[in-house]
Parts: C-alpha cells; structure tokens; sequence
C-alpha cells in the first residue's frame, strides 16, 4: 500500500498490491495510467518507500537503491552533455571499471544497440529511438540481475518501438535478467512478456496475473500475425478494457 | 556570405559617419569667429584628431606610465577579479546549493550582503587593502562572487532529479554524482552568468582605480586625471581603450562558453 500526500489529504495511489517476481522472469504490469505503475516500480527501486507493506528481493527488504538493479526510466535520462560511448560508460566508470576493459565493454554495447559510428555524438543530435538505445545500453552495461523498465518505448513510433521490442528480447535471451516493464500498451507487455500483471484504475490493485502462454523465442513481427496472440490479447482486453473504459483520461 | 559582408559594409559606414560628423561638427562654430560657440564643443568631447594625437603620445615612452602599462592594470586585475570571483563563487554555490540547511540559514547574510550597492564598499576595501592592485582584485571581486554564486545555487537547484536517480542506480556515490550530475548541469548555469561577470568585473575595477591613485595604475586612473586636468582627449583615450578591453575580453569569454557548452543543441554548429 502506498498513499501520497496531496492538498494535505491522503489519496492512495496503489493499495493491496501483491505478487511474487521468479528469478529470469519477464514480468509486465499493465494498466491506466495514474493506476501507480510507476509508483510500484519506484518501490521496487527503493525510490519511495511503501506506506505499509514491503518489497523484498531475494527475501532482503528493500532500502533504498539496491545494488544489481537497473532501471530504465519513463523520462529519457541520457546525461545530454555526455556522448553516446561515455553515455554509456558511466556505470563501468563509477564502479571503477577503466582503461581497455571499460572500452572494451562499450564498444560490445554500442555494437549491441546497433549506434556503431555514433560514439562520439552528444544525445541532441540523435532520435528518440537511438537515445533509448544509449539508456537502455547504459543500464546494461553493467549486467544488472533485476532490470526495471517504466514505459521505455512510450514516446517511440509504432515502427522504432517494434525495432526495440526485437533488440530487446534478443539481449534478454541472451542474460536472462530478471525484468520488470511498466506499461500501458497491451500489446507489448504480451510481445515481451512471461506474465502479465493486470492493474485496476486508481487507486491501483492487482486485477490478474496472466500468464502468456507465447513460445520463446519470439518474433516481434510474426508474433502480431499469429492466432496465439489474437488469443491472448483478446482474452486480456476482455479484462483490461473494463478499466480503461471505466479510466478518466 | 554576401549577407555577412553587407552588414560588415554598413558597420564600417556608421563608424565613418560618426567619427565624421564628431571631427567636423566640432571643428566649426555655431557663430562664425565668436569663440566658445562651436555646434559641438570639443572641450568637452574632444575630436577623434585631438585624441589620436593624446593615444601616440601616451603609448610613447615620453610619459611616465604609458597607456599600455595603464591598460594591462586594468586586465590583470579585471581577470584576476574574475578567476577568483568565478571559482569562489562556483564552490560557494555548489556547497549551499547541495546542503539546503546551510542555504536556510545563510540566506538572510547573503541578501543583505549582496543589497549593500558595491560602490559604497570601495572607501573601506582601500582602507583595508591599500592603493595597490589587491583592492581593485578585492572589488571586483565582492560584485563577480554573488552573479555566480546566485547562478550556480539556481543551477544545483534544478539539477534533474532524473538524473541523480538514473546515477544512482549505475551504481554512482554521492561523491560521484556530484562529479558526473551535479557539476555538469549546473555548469550551464554558471555559464550564463560570465559573460555579465566579466563586465562586472571590469566595473569594479575601474571604480577601485578612480578612488586607487598612481599606484593603483589603470585606466581608471587616467580618467580621474583627466578631469583634474580637464583634458576630454585623454578622457576619451581611456574610454575607447575600455570598451575595446571590455568587447575583446566577453569575447574570449564566449570562446570558452562555446567550446565547454558544445553538447548543447545551441552551440553545437558554432563549435
Ligand atoms: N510524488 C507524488 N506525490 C503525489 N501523488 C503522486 C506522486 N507520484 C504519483 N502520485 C499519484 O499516484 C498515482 C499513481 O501514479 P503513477 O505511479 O505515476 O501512475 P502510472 O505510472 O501508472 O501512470 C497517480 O494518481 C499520481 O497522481
Ligand atoms: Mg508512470
């Protein structure tokens, strides 16, 4: 349960959430926005505390940031002044990872992301997409066991975000972290997901755990295509539709 | 290109007209013959022939300090103001801008210090430091500290919290998100406030050198002789060789603003 103080009042923004993350799981959590998507992950994360209840990772308490977690933020956090490659060594950088290593392990990255030929420019020159390509990357860099993503490609094209979806699951079946993906778009959280966590509308509460019955691994695009999907999608909305029907938007 | 040198073509006009019109419209009388009456009267601004003359001879080493001895006083402790104002000011901002019960209860010190009109410090700062160089460098100090600490306070302020959160979770110390977060954003803003300090800075002191005396040197000196001697020509020598001070050192001071602020989108294709 997690309650926020607005005008002096306490309006809580998730209540009665529940549910237990497996190890090398692809969890999605959908839901109106308001519902405290964000707001379950910043628990997680160790950003805010819950008002009653707690979080625990590997059956520790969360408090504060806990080390071996990444998030990949709502918001693009590209540190502008910083260029792609040293984007994306900052976090061999504070973790003392220097010299050929660190370049090493940038160039892999940069390879990964497909930005080869963009090291050296600055994040105002790029498109959207390739600086959640920069974010992404930076996160991954240093092998983080958990990963939190908040709605990384909300603010992407339809075709850039397909594109990411792809990269994304690539480099997921390759380390198998374990991930948590904020998201309103029913459609990604089946493309990439094991599980889905249905959320009401605020104050949010677990509607459903779903669990997709989709085989690994996935092709982003003929995924779309196949009955499957159609199948799961369909039987999602028919849950997922009454909250965001019922959402003021 | 021809746009450029079109408007290169039209500076240079202006230029001409204007010392044109100062050398001719102080050159005839308002009633023929009748001393005392000119359109303009050169006593008071001079003649750009009259003050050209003045510049050879005060560059030449027929004078005991020479316009050059003079104007590099003036620099040197216009950007030694400068050097120390900015990086004290720097770190006083990052200090109080990190460390909100500081700031609370400093704030009413530094209002009321920086309320005080600068001008009115000048008199004590003398007393304390002497007619030399120190006190020039200790005024224009005391105006440069506050621009860039103000600027840079504002710029911790509004240091994303975004940013922090994302250093956090790569693993940063508090230590290194000062370095990698911090400093960085609000560099922006502290670069906003040099080019304002530097001018500043040569305001502080040119008003240190007109109170300095001969061994203070500096331009300002030759202006508050000027007018002991009513002499408008030398008057005008010091004024021109300030804004020309003035404009080369904003100018340098842009340079370095380009080149430190090249990752944003404003400066990136003047770089
Ligand atoms: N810092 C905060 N202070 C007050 N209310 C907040 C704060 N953060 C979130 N909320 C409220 O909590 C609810 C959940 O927000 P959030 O977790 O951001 O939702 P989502 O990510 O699902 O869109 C919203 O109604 C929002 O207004
Ligand atoms: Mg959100």
């Amino acid at each position: 349960m997690k309650t926020f103080r607005e005008e002096g009042r306490e309006v809580p923004a998730v209540r009665d959430v529940s549910f237990e993350i497996r190890d090398k799981e692809f969890v999605a959590i959908v839901g109106p926005s308001g519902c405290g998507k964000s707001t379950i992950l910043n628990m997680i994360g160790g950003l805010v505390a819950p008002t009653s209840g707690r979080i625990e990772i590997d059956g520790r308490a969360v408090t504060g940031v806990p080390p071996n977690v990444g998030y990949v933020f709502q918001k693009d956090t590209v540190f502008p002044w910083r260029t792609v490659a040293r984007n994306i060594a900052l976090g061999l950088e504070y973790r003392g990872v220097t010299g050929t290593e660190q370049e090493r392990r940038v160039r892999e990255g940069i390879r990964l992301v497909g930005l080869e030929g963009f090291e050296e420019a600055y994040p105002a020159t790029l498109s959207g997409g390739m600086r959640q390509r920069v974010a992404l990357m930076r996160t991954l860099v240093v092998d983080p066991e958990i990963l939190l993503m908040d709605e990384p490609f909300g603010a992407l094209d339809t075709h850039t975000k397909l594109n990411l979806h792809a990269e994304l699951l690539a480099l997921w079946e390759a380390k198998h972290q374990t991930v948590v993906f904020v998201t309103h778009d029913l459609s990604e959280a089946i493309t990439l997901a094991d599980r889905i966590v249905v959320m009401t509308r605020r104050p949010g509460r677990v509607k459903m755990l779903y669990d997709v019955a989709l085989p690994r691994p996935r092709d982003v695009i003929k995924l779309r295509e196949s009955e499957e999907y159609a199948r799961e999608y369909g039987q999602i909305w028919h849950v997922l539709g009454e909250e965001f029907a019922g959402a003021r938007l | 290109m021809k746009e450029r040198g079109a408007i290169l073509v039209w500076r240079l006009l202006i230029l001409l007209t204007l010392l044109g019109s100062w050398q001719w419209l102080t050159g005839i009388k308002a009633i023929s013959r009748t001393p005392g009456f000119y359109w303009i009267d050169p006593f008071f601004v001079s003649r750009p022939s009259e003050i050209l003359k003045r510049f050879v001879y005060l560059a030449s080493d027929e004078v005991r300090l020479t316009i050059w001895q003079m104007a590099l006083s003036t620099i040197q402790s216009t950007l030694w103001g400068f050097v120390v104002g900015v990086s004290s000011g720097f770190a006083a901002g990052l200090l109080l801008g990190r460390n909100d019960r500081l700031a609370r209860i400093l704030e009413p010190y530094i209002i009321a210090f920086n309320s005080l009109p600068r001008i009115a410090l000048v008199p004590l700062i003398t007393m304390i430091f002497g007619f030399g160089l120190l006190a020039k460098i200790v005024l224009a100090w005391t105006i440069v500290f506050f621009i860039v600490f103000f600027n840079t306070f504002q710029g911790v302020r509004s240091v994303d919290a975004d940013l922090v959160h994302a250093a956090r979770f790569l693993g940063a110390s508090e230590q290194q998100i000062l370095r990698t977060v911090v400093v960085p954003s609000a560099l922006a803003w502290t670069f906003a406030s040099l080019t304002p300090s530097i001018s500043f800075a040569l305001i502080g002191v040119v008003v240190g050198e007109f109170l300095g005396g001969e061994s203070g040197g500096g331009l300002g000196y030759l202006i508050i002789q000027s007018l002991g001697t009513l002499n408008a020509a030398d008057m005008m020598v010091a004024l021109l060789s300030l804004g020309a001070i003035g404009v080369v050192l904003a100018l340098g001071i842009k340079q370095v603003e380009i080149r430190l602020l090249r990752w944003r989108p404003e400066y990136r294709n003047r770089a």
